[in-house]
């Protein structure tokens, strides 16, 4: 391979430490690749939403005009979603599943080194807009016919559609990995239903990214068609049709929200039970919990089109809510792990803690979003903008923290400094909510969303200005996380292989792993492994508690 | 000192403290949504207020018992706890009552919405709304069959419309664009429609609703179409039955008829094409009055506006809509100067240019 | 599908080095893996597909290309190159049964003329594409039939490399009876390239 024959030439330990990263083939360090690039997206979309906060914070233009704006939030919302916490996600992924299932790598290593390097590829694409004369403005949904050449002048928009089809490719290739290590690469004795429910949660998604990004790639192209070589479906004076936009969007765009919620709820499942000291309640129903969100998630996506006038309202209605009962079910399950659990609130707890309190108030606004008279008042106010973030934010982001905190031990051998974990997690909470509960009042109020300006006299004012305090708390949050990063990989606490008393497979390897990951696995007759290991006078008897409530269970 | 820092501390503390308190009743108090100001705005807020009222009872149960599991269950010792590791029948119970809310919920919205969508035979009156980029157009539907007696507003991002529209009777909108969609909003109606632009199959939506009280009710585009979405405002003036037509009557009256075409003179021709002007610069002699042949391709509605340099008034062209529209506008001698030239509607750099008068 | 550690309780070790990683039985990794990406590929054209119907639906016109071009027709072409395409799928099918015999020759052979029909089938569109008359930019018929057409023959092409490609390692050898993953695995996506003709063509041509 490349590596070796370049190697030989390499003079420095800096160049073939560089090019062993750059062309590395381990599920490991791939998957720290993919951390990495999207904590760095991360850090820059961040920086669009502090635009998008300052200019919002008191009415009147001061900073940027509407062009910037737009320009602004679209950025914001494209990398946030598919340059950060999709990719983020799939990076633990990428770390965490061989291990979790006792395997040497993913099933396909070389394919999973080019879906990663897509990645980084098609988010410069998307941000060279910027270099072109203004990159993509017609928000994150790019609905035509706005996003049509006539209304969307400039290469901004086609470098969005191109970079976006290069990182739906990444993540179609990267799921077809999974589900293949899932199938083909599980240890001896690791049935499915002794898979970690993090491996399930990501199965799953792995599952919608295969069936639902490849629907969005054909409106991307439908779209850059129409724009680029006179193409007429989305433009209705050539006979075209504006609203099939948006029924391909959003039956991607619904299960896409999936996407980025099951994975981080499959963190929250291994978390809570590691620091409650108790297996995770109600094992089973979890897993068929998520499979019901799964399918479901492919029947509800014309609830983001009720005010169009052009669906099957009470349908799609009923569906929305009705996602709502494997998701409770799921949220019982994590208060019944707690119940008599004996809790420790280190870090990755907090932030897991955070993720199901917040998480649930997302949970409850799209409920309300899912009532279709309430949502013909609702529907793109400030009000949905706060759905989304207190299910994305208060949700995935909540988990990929944890996540980071949690496997950090792992995938360095440090534990992050607690005390400064525990800053960052409260002004990180403090002002996620000072930044994104305002919004349900003034989306109620009836401010619209994307607007670079409102009226004084409108009496948003207010709650504006807690918002923008609130999201430059988030942005000093990150200070502390930034220096505990940093401080921690140059002089953190060695904490040995398995810091947290944890369960899962991951643990029973020393931190880091090694190449190929294990010299030995433990035997795996439960979902917990190294808890069965390290209490192995109780195994027989919680083998046999286990196996009367469950029956069927190889 | 030490009891001066105690009792500041305790202000500071007093303070915060009543500052949460208020920011906890505003937030409070924010959740319910503007005064509902329509038969159909009633309904759906009393939906809102179910929907509110079940979320809350949900959140309170969830919250209250995961802080109540953070307070008492600590870790204290390093004994293990009981390993439970599942329960069929709560199992079953907390599928069965998200499934119960989620039944009676459905049930209320779809009642909710058979009165929302609800249409009646004869609305008091008919008007046609026509959304652009960046401002709405609203043409009085009479009873007759031609067009031009049509009595129509149009606004522009300088001066939004006003709509007025009679109390007490169902008013029916058709909802219509010119271009992108754009969506008819009035927060005190707690309702919006999307327009889609003509053409799109199926896209010509209706909206109905009562208004109960005379007043002024403002409304915004809902849906994001492009650089001045922000400025697609407009009011909603419910007047009784009498005046409503006694405004109607004046306003049809008070419509400008076309102006002349034929004074001679220098004529200056422009045209505008996919939101643009084909020239930015217009030079015009100086103390003699001149006229502007404006050409419109496009489906658009634009005009061509003068101001001078304190952006002062010296014309207000009339909008047309084309494709190939034309109109003359006549414009009175002006000393000589830079003036500005631009669209009214769609005030962005490519539809701005300069005057040389000399 | 999965294997179970040895179920003595007394066991306290559980896989060793050598078994990590080791699966042999069922499907080989490889195939699970194109399986998949067909999956995903079948979620595209239904995109596609979707994308067509609604089109039509919404059409307000009669439905159909552009007026100064006359409607679709099977012959002369059309149907001739659905023949060529449906015959490739069973050359392909010969190749695979012979290598499962360990024939090398055959597989090569069943290869060489797979990728002559492939070839033919890419030829014979482009001819069409040039006498149809109408272009892309003309209407939504004009773009939905061009944008079908043409993902299917771009997905053509690349089962054609993979033809290639495996007619290079079958003249030298490379497969036996024991070791063609390769080859099931072009095979399979030449059938799944094969099966969307058929309902494109069955779409366009006799649905109209
Ligand atoms: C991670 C992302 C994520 C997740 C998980 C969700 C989850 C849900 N979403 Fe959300 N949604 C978005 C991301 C997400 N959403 C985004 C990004 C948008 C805006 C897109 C845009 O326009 O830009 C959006 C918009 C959106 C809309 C359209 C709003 C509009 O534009 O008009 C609707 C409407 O129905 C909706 C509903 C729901 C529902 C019902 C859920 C449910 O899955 C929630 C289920 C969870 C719970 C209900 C809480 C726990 C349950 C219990 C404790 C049980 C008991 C409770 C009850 C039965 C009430 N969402
Ligand atoms: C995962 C998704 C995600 C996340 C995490 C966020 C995070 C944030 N969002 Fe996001 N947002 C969306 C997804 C997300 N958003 C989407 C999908 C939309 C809709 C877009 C559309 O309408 O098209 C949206 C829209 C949106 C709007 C509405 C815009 C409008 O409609 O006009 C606003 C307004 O306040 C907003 C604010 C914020 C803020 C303040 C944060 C903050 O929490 C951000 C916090 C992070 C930081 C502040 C970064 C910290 C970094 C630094 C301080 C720099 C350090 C730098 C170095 C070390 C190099 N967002
Ligand atoms: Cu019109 Cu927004
Ligand atoms: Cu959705």
């Amino acid at each position: 391979m490349a590596t070796t024959t370049l190697a030989p030439r390499a003079g420095t330990w800096r160049q073939s430490w560089v090019i062993d990263w750059l062309t590395t083939v381990d599920h490991k360090k791939i998957g720290i690749l993919y951390i990495v690039n999207s904590f760095l997206f991360f850090f820059a979309a961040g920086v669009l939403a502090l635009v998008i906060r300052s200019e919002l914070m008191v009415p009147g233009l001061q900073f940027v005009d509407e062009a910037t704006y737009n320009q602004a939030f679209t950025m914001h919302g494209t990398i946030m979603i598919f340059l950060f916490v999709v990719p983020v996600l799939s990076g633990f992924a990428n770390y965490v599943v061989p291990l979790q299932l006792g395997a040497p790598d993913m099933a396909f290593p070389r394919i999973n080194a080019l879906s990663f390097w897509l990645l980084p590829l098609g988010g410069i694409l998307i941000f060279s807009g910027y270099l072109f004369g203004g990159a993509a403005a017609e928000g994150w949904t790019m609905y035509a016919p706005l996003s049509n050449a006539r209304y969307a002048e400039g290469p901004g928009t086609d470098l969005w559609l191109i970079g976006l089809t290069l990182v739906g490719t990444a993540s179609i290739l990267g799921a077809v990995n999974i589900i293949a290590t899932v199938f083909k690469m599980r240890a001896p004795g690791m049935t499915l239903f002794r898979m970690p429910i993090f491996v399930w949660t990501v199965l799953a998604t792995a599952t919608l990214i295969l069936l639902a990004t490849p629907v969005l790639t054909a409106g991307l192209i439908a779209l850059f068609i129409d724009r680029n070589y006179g193409g007429a479906f989305f433009e209705p004076s050539a006979g075209g049709n504006p609203i099939l936009w948006q029924h391909i969007f959003w039956f991607f765009g619904h299960p896409e929200v999936y996407i980025v919620i099951l994975p981080a709820m499959g963190v929250v499942s291994e978390i809570l039970p590691v620091f409650s000291r108790k297996p995770l309640f109600g094992y089973r129903a979890f897993v068929f919990a998520t499979i019901g969100i799964m399918l479901l998630s492919f029947s509800v996506w014309a609830h983001h089109m009720f005010t169009t006038g052009q669906v099957f309202l009470l349908f799609f209605a009923f569906m929305t809510a009705l996602i709502g009962v494997p998701t409770g079910v799921k949220m019982f399950n994590w208060m019944a792990t707690l119940w008599r659990g004996s809790l420790e609130f280190t870090t990755p707890m907090l932030f897991a803690l955070g993720f199901i309190t917040m998480f649930l108030i997302g949970g409850i606004s799209g409920v309300m979003l899912a009532s279709p008279p309430v949502d013909f008042h609702l529907q793109d106010t400030y009000f949905v903008v706060a759905h989304l973030h207190y299910v994305f934010f208060g949700g995935s982001v909540f988990g990929v923290f944890a996540a980071t905190y949690f496997w950090f031990p792992k995938m360095t051998g440090r534990r992050l400094n607690e005390r400064l974990g525990k800053v960052h997690f409260w002004i990180h909470f403090i002002g996620f909510n000072l930044a994104f509960f305002p919004m349900h009042p003034l989306g109620i109020s009836g401010m619209p969303r994307r607007v670079a300006d409102y009226s004084p006299d409108a009496g948003f004012t207010l709650w504006n200005i807690v918002s923008t305090v609130g999201a430059f708390m988030i942005a000093i949050s990150v200070l502390p996380f930034l220096v505990n990063l940093v401080a921690t990989l140059i002089n953190g606490e060695r904490v040995g292989d398995d810091p947290w008393e944890a369960n899962t497979l991951e643990w029973a390897t020393t931190s880091p792993p090694p190449p190929y990951n294990f010299d030995r696995l433990p035997p795996i007759r439960s979902e917990r492994p190294v808890f069965d290991l390290r209490h192995k006078h109780d195994a027989e008897h919680m083998a046999a508690e286990r196996r009367a409530p469950e029956e069927g269970t190889a | 000192m030490g009891s001066s820092t105690a009792h500041s501390r305790w202000r500071t503390g007093h303070r915060v403290g009543s500052l949460l308190l208020l920011i906890a009743a505003l937030a409070g108090c924010g959740m319910i949504p503007p005064e509902p100001e329509t038969e159909t705005a009633r309904s759906v807020f009393t939906l809102y207020n179910i929907v509110l009222a079940m979320g809350a009872a949900v959140f309170v149960g969830v919250e209250g018992f995961i802080l109540y599991a953070i307070f008492r269950y600590r870790r204290r010792d390093d004994r293990l706890p009981d390993q439970l590791h599942g329960n069929n029948l709560v199992e079953i119970i907390w599928t069965a009552i998200p499934t119960i809310i989620v039944l009676i919920l459905f049930a209320a919205s779809a009642i909710t919405l058979g009165e929302v969508e609800a249409r009646v035979d004869e609305p008091g009156q008919t008007i046609e709304v026509t959304g652009f980029q960046w401002q709405w157009e609203f043409r009085y539907l009479d009873d007759d069959e031609d067009d031009e007696n049509d009595h129509t507003v149009v606004g522009s991002p300088a001066s939004p419309p006003a709509m007025v529209v009679p109390v007490g009777e169902p008013i029916r909108l058709e909802l219509t664009s010119t271009d992108v969609v754009h969506s008819f909003y009035v927060p005190n109606f707690l309702i919006k429609r999307d327009m889609f632009p003509a053409g799109t199959e199926g896209g010509g939506n209706q909206l109905e609703f009562t208004i109960d009280e005379p007043g002024t009710y403002s409304g915004q585009c809902a849906e994001f179409c492009g650089d001045l979405h922000a400025r697609m405002t407009f009011t909603v003036e419910a007047l009784p039955r009498t005046e409503f037509d006694e405004w109607l009557e004046s306003a049809k009256a008070g419509e400008t008829p076309a102006p002349s075409r034929d004074a001679a003179g220098t004529v200056l021709e422009i045209s505008a094409d996919e939101i643009a002007f084909d020239t930015r610069e217009l030079s015009a002699p100086a103390d003699q009055p001149f006229q502007i042949h404006f050409t419109n391709l496009e489906g658009v509605v634009h005009n061509v506006s003068i101001y001078d340099a304190n952006d002062a008034e010296i014309l207000i062209g009339e909008p047309i809509t084309g494709p190939d529209a034309e109109i003359t506008y006549d414009v009175p001698a002006l000393p000589p100067g830079e003036y500005t030239f631009i669209c009214d509607y769609h005030p962005v750099a490519d539809m701005t240019g300069t005057l040389t008068v000399q | 599908m999965t294997v179970d550690a040895p179920t003595s309780m007394s066991a306290d070790i559980g896989a060793s080095h050598a078994e990590i990683g080791h699966r042999e039985a069922g499907m080989p990794t490889p195939l699970v893996g194109m399986l998949l990406f067909i999956a995903s590929e079948v979620m595209f054209f239904g995109g596609l597909f979707a994308a067509y119907f609604n089109a039509r639906a919404a059409f307000p016109g009669e439905w159909g290309p552009p007026p100064p071009a006359h409607a679709l027709e099977m012959l002369p072409i059309a149907l001739p190159l659905t023949l060529v395409l449906v015959a490739s799928s069973f050359t392909m099918q010969f190749g695979v049964w012979a290598i499962r015999r360990g024939d090398q020759r055959a597989l090569r052979n069943w290869t060489a003329v797979t990728l002559l029909l492939g070839v033919m089938f890419l030829a014979g569109q482009l001819y069409d594409y040039s006498i149809l008359g109408f272009g892309i930019g003309d209407g939504v018929f004009g773009t939905v039939f061009y944008t079908l057409t043409g993902f299917h023959g771009a997905h053509v092409f690349g089962g054609a490399v993979g033809l290639t490609i495996l007619l290079a390692r079958s003249v030298q050898g490379q497969f036996s009876a024991r070791n063609h993953v390769a080859v099931e695995a072009v095979s399979m996506y030449w059938h799944f390239v094969d099966v969307v003709w058929i309902a494109l063509f069955t779409t366009l041509y006799i649905l109209g």
